[in-house]
């Protein structure tokens, strides 16, 4: 069976194609010098982000797989590190302004106890949860060496960007990383 | 690696292979700001087997800490061992680099 065609649609139609994909490769290379700006690693395409699951000194349950369709700032720290202590407000920051739009901060502890982690939340006035790794397994995952070390994850799960030591996440380009990671379309369910 | 600059003004091409997934590797590459490339061998491992390095204190599911040196023909023309928590000297490796760009 053979359909006509009529030459004004598909000519139509390949520029509605073209100004989307044009608008997505804009997006990316703005996206791509917000990340420059903070100094922050990219990643190709092809990385997922290991999964994981764990416990909150609070009891409370987290896991990657759960926070599909959010953006993830994924923040390594131990009580020790004095540059997270420093970072740990900015994320608090970033957690009250941005988690209703669906950003999800997670701070992963590094082999410390959950008293300490309670401690250290109350002082700092911490609500985004705390997760802990006694054994390191996740810290041994996502390959991390040194802190602070800080993943952003996308709405469709894959690696956005890493920082390795300290950032400024109180900054305009921290926020706009943000906002425009959240801008980007959330995925349908079961379709990563 | 310290003397990275060295094995590069002699054309050796460094390369790193172990047993983590490539995400993992890019955190360790980035965190130590690497300047040659990590190859993952996970999960099969098949790489680590052929050149005996697999690690039994570790059950076998990472790789020892060794060093081979492959020469242009791609033949293998050294082995070194290196000690678990130690830095190994790169002078013995850079040694046997020379000796062979003598004899060129």
């Amino acid at each position: 069976m053979s359909w006509p065609i009529n030459p004004r649609i598909v000519a139509l139609g390949i520029i509605a194609l073209t100004t989307a994909a044009n608008a997505a490769a804009a997006e990316r290379s703005a996206l791509s010098n917000l990340l420059k700006a903070m100094n922050l690693s990219s990643y190709s395409s092809t990385l997922q982000p290991p999964e994981f699951s764990g416990v909150t000194a609070a009891g409370q349950k987290v896991s990657l797989a759960g926070l599909r369709g959010r953006v993830v700032l994924l923040n390594f720290w131990a009580a020790w590190c004095l540059e997270c202590r420093s970072e740990m407000p900015m994320f608090e920051r970033l957690h009250r302004e941005f988690s209703l739009q669906g950003l999800a901060v997670v701070g992963i502890n590094v082999r410390e106890g959950p008293s300490t982690i309670r401690q250290y939340a109350r002082e700092l006035g911490l609500t985004f949860p705390l997760v802990m790794d006694p054994e390191g397994t996740i810290n041994a995952a996502y390959g991390v060496i040194g802190l602070p070390t800080t993943f952003l994850i996308g709405r469709d799960g894959r690696s956005v960007a890493l920082a390795v030591g300290p950032r400024d996440w109180a900054s305009k380009p921290a926020s706009a990383v943000i906002q425009a990671l959240l801008a980007e379309p959330t995925p349908v369910k079961g379709s990563r | 690696m310290a003397d990275y600059s060295k094995f590069e003004s002699l054309n050796v091409q460094i390369l790193g292979i172990s047993s983590n997934i490539p995400f993992s590797q890019k955190t360790f590459a980035d965190s130590l700001k690497l300047h040659y490339p990590l190859l993952s061998d996970a999960p099969d491992l098949k790489t680590i087997r052929r050149y005996g390095g697999l690690n039994p204190q570790w059950d076998m599911t990472t790789a020892q800490r060794w060093f081979f040196l492959v020469d242009l023909q791609g033949v293998v023309r050294g082995q070194w061992r290196g000690a678990t928590n130690e830095v190994f000297p790169s002078d013995p490796i850079l040694k046997a680099v020379r000796e062979i760009a003598a004899k060129r």
